[in-house]
C-alpha cells in the first residue's frame, strides 16, 4: 500500500481538468470587456491578427495582437498572443507585457491568470508562486487566485500542493464554498475518496456540467469505499446533477441497476425526464434493455411522446416482455398518420405478436397497410409473421408466409431455419451460411450442418424447433435422442443438451453428459468443451480438487486444443495464483 | 529357465541387443531445457518450475547468459507434466545436444551454476495484507513458489533463522507507516493500521512503533550477517538503512511518536553498520511525503517527483562473476522503469563496495544493488510493482497472467532462486 501518482494520474487529472476548466474558461475568453478601459476605438489590428492566426502566420500576428493590447478588444488579444507565442515556443516574451498590464490594472483577473499559466508553462515554479502571492496581495479578499492558482497545480499533478492552497484560501477567506471543485479534484488526486465525494456533491450543486468530470474523478474509488460515496451522493435534498453522476459512477462500476436506483426517484419534472432519457440512450446502446425501459417508463410518465413511446415498446419487446411492448407503443399513439405506422408501428407490433404467438393477428395488421409499405418493409414483415408461425408449431403457415414474400423469403435465412426445423439438412447448409445474423444458435446450426454427411436428419430439426419454441427442457431431451440417431455429430449434439441442462441448473444431467462425451467421443473437438465446461462448474461450488482434475486432464490431453489458453487461465483461478476477478 | 534353452550364441546375440537398447535409451533426452530468450511462452512459471523441480531434488542447472539465461533440468514425468499444465516451453536435450551446449557456454562468457537447495523463503508482510499488494507475493503466488509470511511477532520471537531467503516491500522501518498520516488520517484503513501496529509494540514491550520496527531492522541485519539472503523492494530498501543508521537517534516525526525529530538526527545517524547508503539526509519536515534524499524519483513529492525512463542491466562476466549474472539474467537488457515508495537510489548515497547491478544512463540514480554483509548478501531493487508503473493504492492488482514474459518481474524471480545455487569460491 502506498501512495503514487504517476503520469497515468497526470493525464487523468489533465482530461478532467480540461473537461471542467474548458468551459469555466470560456466566459474570460470570450468576455474581455474589462481589459479594453482605457483602448482606443481601433481594433482591427486585432481582427487582423485573428486572420493572420488562423492562416497559421503566427510571426506576422504577434505585432498585431500587441497592438492591439490597449483596444477595446485586448483580453482577446492578450490570449491570441497567448497562443501565437506558444506556437513560436516562445511563451516567456510573454511575461514583459503581462507586467505592464498588471502594473495597470493589479486586480484583473483575466491578465493574472494569464501569468500564472505562463510561468508555469515555462516551469518558473518560484515566480509563479510569487505571481500567486501578489495576486493575493493585491486582491486579499478574492478567491479566483486561489482557484486559478490551484487548478494549476491539479494540472501538474500536484494535489498536495492544491490542497495546500486551498487549506489557506479556506484559512483566510473564512469558506471553501468557491473551491469545492478545485477541492473535490484535490482529493480524489490523492485518494482521499470520501473528501473528494463530499466536495463533489457540493461543487454539483451549482455546476451541474460537472456530473461528468465528478463519475469520472471518482471512479477509481476502491470497492470498500463505494458504498460511503453512494451514501453522499444520495443523501437529501435529491438533486439531479448528483444523482446523474451517482448514475455514471455506478455504471462505470458494472452495477447498472444500483446506477438506475440513483435516478429512479427522482422528482418527476423536466430535469428528471432528460436525466431519465440519458440513462436509457447510454443503456439501449448497451444492450441493457430492462434498465432502459424503466428509465424510459419513467421519463414517459412525466411527459408522454410518441418517440419516447416507441423507445419504451422496443426496450421492453427487446428485454423479453412483448405484452408491454404492445401496450407501450398502440397504434393509436400515430394519431392516424398511416405512414407513421407503417415505418414505425407495425414492425414493432408485428414482431410482438409474433413472439407471443400470435401471427394470424400480425398478418392482419400487416395487410391493413400492404399499400403503404416499400417491398423490402413488406418482405421482413413476412419473415417476422412466418417466424410466429414458427412458434406455434405450424410450419406449413410459415412456409406459406414465406412463399408469399415471393423469391427473397424463400432463400432467406428465415428458410434456412425452416429447412432445418423440417430436417432438411441439404437446403439447411445452402440457406443458413447465407444468413445475416450472428447468434449463438446459428453458430451451432452451422457448425452441425457442415459436420453432417447426410441431407436429411428429422431429429436434429425437431430439437432445434423445439428450442426454438423455447422449451429448454423438452429440447435437451431432443438433442439427446437426435444424438442416438447421427453418430458423426453425437458429441455436439450432446453438447448442446449439456449446456441447456446446465442453463435449467440441472447439474446431475449436464454431468452426465459430459460424462458421456469423454467417455464415447473423447476425440471430437468437444470433449475438452465439456472438461472445460465441467470444470468451470466445478469452480462454481468450490470443489477446488474436481476442478484441478479436470483441467489437468484436459491440458495435458488435449496439447493442441484451442481450449488451453482459457482452461490455464482457470486453472490459475482455481490455484489462487492471480487474483480473484482477473 | 527360459536360459537354459536358448543356446550360446542366441545368447550372444540377445546381449549384442541389451546392449543396443540400453544404447538407444542414453540417446533419448535425459535432460529438459527450459529456454528463457524468446522462445520461452512463460517466463515467470518457468522459476517455479526450477524451484519446484530443486525441492523435488531434481537435479538442475542455471545456464547463466546462454539463452537469456535459462535452466536445464532433469527430464522426468513430474517436471514435463508440470511444463506442460503452466504452459511452459521445454525442449528435450540429448546428451550430443548438451556437449554442444556446454562447448558453447565453455567458450563464451557463459557459465553453468548446478542449484542445490530450494531457499526456504518468508515474506515479512502483516498477516491481513493480501498476496496481491506486493509484486514479490504476486511473484511467487502465480510462479507456483510456497512461502510463509512473517511480522513482527516471528521477527521478535527469532523466527528468521528458520529461513534462507527474507523478503521486505513497502515496510517503513521508521516507523512512520509511510507518512500517510499526512493525507490519510481519517481513512479507515490507515486508522486500522495504524492501531495494529500501536497494539503490536505495546504487546512487544517498545514504547512506540518506531522503536519496535527499529529492532525489527537490527533483527534483519543480524540475518542477513549470519549468512541469510535478503531481497527488498520500495521503501523496505530505504527505509531499512534509515532505521539502521537512526538506531539511536529520533528520526521520527511527532504524528507517530508524540515528539518531533531530533533537529540534529542527519549529524547524528551512524551509517557504519548499514546495508547500502551513507551520508544520505534525512526529510526534516513532516509534510514532506518523503524519507531521506536516497529515492531519486521522489514520487510522492509535487515538485521534485522526477519523470520515469528505462534503466539497463549490466552485463557481468558469467564465470568471474556469477553471483551479480545471476541476478540480471534476462531475455531483455533495457527495462521500463516503475515507480515506487522509493523508486531508485542516489549515486552519491550508495556506499562504496555496492554492486550496481541496474541503472538509467545519465541520471544520477541507479535501480538495482546487491551486496554483501557478514556471511550473506542483500539485493535492493527500488519500485513497487513493475509492471504497474504508477501503481496507487486502490488500484486493482497486477494480473500476471497477462504479463508472463514481464523482464521487471523476472529479475525478482532470480533473487529467489540464486539462494539455490551451489556455493562456490567467488573468483574475483
Amino acid at each position: 500500500m502506498h501512495r503514487v501518482r504517476g503520469s497515468r494520474w497526470a493525464t487523468r487529472c489533465a482530461l478532467a481538468l480540461a473537461c471542467v476548466l474548458g468551459s469555466a474558461l470560456v466566459p474570460a475568453a470570450a468576455g474581455g470587456a474589462v481589459l479594453g478601459a482605457q483602448a482606443p476605438a481601433d481594433s482591427m489590428a486585432f481582427y487582423k491578427a485573428l486572420d493572420l492566426e488562423t492562416a497559421g502566420k503566427y510571426r506576422e500576428a504577434v505585432p498585431l495582437f500587441r497592438a492591439a493590447l490597449h483596444t477595446a478588444t485586448g483580453g482577446n488579444a492578450l490570449l491570441g498572443l497567448e497562443r501565437v507565442y506558444t506556437e513560436l515556443g516562445c511563451a516567456d516574451s510573454l511575461l514583459a507585457p503581462l507586467d505592464t498590464l498588471i502594473a495597470s490594472n493589479p486586480r484583473d483577473e483575466t491578465y493574472r491568470t494569464v501569468q500564472l499559466r505562463t510561468l508555469q508553462g515555462l516551469g518558473l515554479n518560484a515566480q509563479l508562486r510569487s505571481a500567486f502571492d501578489n495576486w493575493v496581495s493585491a486582491a486579499p479578499t478574492s478567491a479566483v487566485p486561489y482557484r486559478e492558482y490551484a487548478r494549476l497545480l491539479l494540472e501538474k499533478n500536484q494535489a498536495a500542493a492544491a490542497d495546500t492552497v486551498l487549506a489557506r484560501a479556506r484559512q483566510v477567506l473564512g469558506s471553501t464554498k468557491d473551491f469545492q471543485l478545485e477541492l473535490a479534484q484535490a482529493r480524489a488526486a490523492e485518494g482521499q475518496w470520501i473528501e473528494s465525494a463530499q466536495a463533489w456533491r457540493q461543487a454539483l450543486v451549482t455546476a451541474d456540467y460537472l456530473e461528468q468530470a465528478a463519475a469520472y474523478a471518482l471512479a477509481p474509488t476502491p470497492s470498500a469505499s463505494r458504498q460511503q460515496i453512494r451514501d453522499i451522493f444520495l443523501a437529501p435534498p435529491i438533486e439531479v446533477s448528483s444523482r446523474r453522476a451517482l448514475a455514471d459512477l455506478e455504471t462505470t462500476w458494472g452495477s447498472p441497476s444500483d446506477g438506475w436506483n440513483a435516478l429512479k426517484d427522482l422528482p418527476p419534472d423536466s430535469a428528471a425526464a432528460e436525466a431519465w432519457s440519458d440513462y436509457a440512450t447510454r443503456s439501449e446502446t448497451e444492450d441493457r434493455w430492462t434498465f432502459a425501459r424503466q428509465a424510459l417508463e419513467s421519463a414517459l410518465r412525466w411527459r408522454h411522446t410518441p418517440e419516447l413511446a416507441l423507445r419504451a415498446a422496443t426496450a421492453a419487446l427487446n428485454s423479453g416482455d412483448a405484452p408491454a411492448a404492445l401496450r407501450l407503443a398502440p397504434i393509436s399513439d400515430a394519431r392516424g398518420d398511416s405512414a407513421l405506422v407503417a415505418r414505425s408501428y407495425l414492425p414493432l407490433q408485428a414482431r410482438a405478436l409474433a413472439t407471443l404467438g400470435r401471427p394470424q393477428e400480425a398478418e392482419r395488421l400487416v395487410a391493413g397497410y400492404d399499400r403503404l409499405l416499400t417491398p423490402g418493409a413488406k418482405n421482413s414483415l413476412t419473415r417476422i409473421i412466418a417466424w410466429g408461425w414458427v412458434r406455434t408449431g405450424d410450419m406449413n403457415r410459415a412456409r406459406a408466409a414465406l412463399a408469399a414474400s415471393g423469391p427473397e423469403g424463400d432463400s432467406s435465412d428465415a428458410a434456412g431455419w425452416l429447412a432445418l426445423y423440417d430436417g432438411n439438412i441439404k437446403s439447411a447448409r445452402t440457406l443458413l451460411r447465407g444468413g445475416t445474423e450472428s447468434t449463438p444458435e446459428l453458430a451451432l446450426a452451422l457448425g452441425l450442418v457442415a459436420r453432417l454427411k447426410v441431407d436429411s436428419a428429422p431429429a436434429i430439426g425437431k430439437a432445434f424447433l423445439t428450442l426454438a419454441r423455447a422449451d429448454t427442457s423438452d429440447a435437451a431431451a431432443q438433442f439427446v435422442a437426435a444424438a442416438e440417431q447421427t453418430p458423426t455429430v453425437r458429441s455436439m449434439l450432446l453438447l448442446t443438451a449439456a449446456q441447456l441442462e446446465s442453463a435449467l441448473n440441472r447439474e446431475t444431467a449436464a454431468i452426465a453428459l459430459w460424462t458421456r462425451i469423454l467417455n464415447g467421443d473423447s476425440d471430437t473437438p468437444e470433449a475438452p468443451e465439456a472438461e472445460l465446461e465441467w470444470a468451470r462448474l466445478l469452480r462454481q461450488r468450490r470443489d477446488a480438487a474436481g476442478a484441478t482434475a479436470h483441467l489437468e486432464h484436459l491440458i495435458l490431453t488435449y496439447p493442441q486444443s484451442a481450449l488451453l489458453p482459457q482452461a490455464r487461465r482457470e486453472l490459475e483461478l482455481v490455484k489462487s495464483a492471480i487474483p480473484p476477478g482477473s | 529357465m527360459y536360459s537354459s534353452l536358448i543356446s550360446a550364441s542366441c545368447r550372444r546375440v540377445l546381449a549384442g541387443l541389451l546392449l543396443l537398447s540400453s544404447a538407444s535409451v542414453a540417446a533419448r533426452a535425459q535432460r529438459l531445457l527450459v529456454p528463457m530468450d524468446d522462445a520461452q511462452q512463460n517466463h515467470l512459471k518457468a522459476y517455479g518450475l526450477t524451484y519446484n523441480a530443486i525441492k523435488a531434488a531434481a537435479s538442475a542447472e542455471w545456464l547463466l547468459n546462454y539463452r537469456g539465461g535459462s535452466f536445464l533440468l532433469a527430464d522426468t514425468p513430474e517436471i514435463r507434466r508440470q511444463a506442460a499444465l503452466a504452459g511452459i516451453t521445454t525442449e528435450p536435450v540429448d546428451d550430443k545436444r548438451l556437449a554442444a551446449i556446454r562447448a558453447e557456454i565453455a567458450a563464451n562468457n557463459m557459465e553453468s551454476v548446478p542449484l542445490e537447495k530450494a531457499p526456504k523463503i518468508a515474506v515479512y508482510t502483516p498477516s491481513d495484507a493480501l498476496p496481491w499488494d506486493d509484486a514479490v507475493t504476486l511473484a511467487l503466488k502465480y510462479a507456483g513458489i510456497d512461502y510463509t509470511e512473517i511480522y513482527d511477532d516471528e521477527v521478535e520471537r527469532g523466527d528468521l533463522s528458520k529461513y534462507d531467503w527474507v523478503h521486505l516491500h513497502h515496510e517503513d522501518f521508521t516507523g512512520q507507516l509511510n507518512k500517510f498520516y499526512l493525507s490519510y488520517r481519517d481513512a479507515p484503513w490507515f486508522i486500522d493500521l495504524l492501531q495494529k501496529n500501536t497494539a503490536a509494540a505495546k504487546r512487544l514491550g517498545f514504547a512506540n512503533i518506531p522503536a519496535l520496527k527499529k529492532d525489527v531492522a537490527m533483527k534483519i541485519r543480524d540475518f542477513v550477517e549470519r549468512g541469510g539472503f535478503l531481497f527488498a523492494m520500495c521503501g523496505a530498501t530505504e527505509t531499512l538503512d534509515l532505521a539502521i543508521a537512526g538506531r539511536n537517534v529520533d528520526i521520527a516525526q511527532s504524528f507517530i511518536d508524540g515528539t518531533p525529530m531530533d533537529p540534529d538526527a542527519d549529524a547524528k545517524m551512524d551509517w557504519k553498520s548499514t546495508f547500502a547508503f551513507q551520508n544520505a539526509h534525512l526529510e526534516q519536515s513532516p509534510f514532506v511525503n518523503a524519507m531521506s534524499d536516497i529515492d531519486g524519483h521522489q514520487v510522492n513529492v509535487p515538485g521534485r517527483r522526477q519523470p520515469l525512463g528505462t534503466f539497463t542491466l549490466f552485463n557481468f562476466s558469467a564465470k568471474f562473476d556469477p553471483v551479480p549474472s545471476m541476478l540480471v539474467q534476462n531475455h531483455r537488457a533495457v527495462i521500463n522503469d516503475f515507480y515506487g515508495v522509493t523508486t531508485s537510489f542516489m549515486k552519491a548515497d550508495i556506499k562504496p563496495g555496492v554492486t550496481i547491478l541496474a541503472t538509467e544512463e545519465g541520471a544520477p540514480w541507479v535501480k538495482y544493488i546487491h551486496g554483501d554483509l557478514g556471511k550473506g548478501t542483500w539485493t535492493f531493487y527500488g519500485g513497487h510493482d513493475p509492471e504497474d508503473p504508477s501503481h496507487a493504492i486502490g488500484n486493482p492488482p497486477t494480473d500476471l497472467s497477462l504479463f508472463k514474459n514481464s523482464p521487471g518481474y523476472r529479475l525478482i524471480l532470480n533473487n529467489v532462486l540464486f539462494p539455490a545455487a551451489k556455493k562456490k569460491p567467488l573468483k574475483t
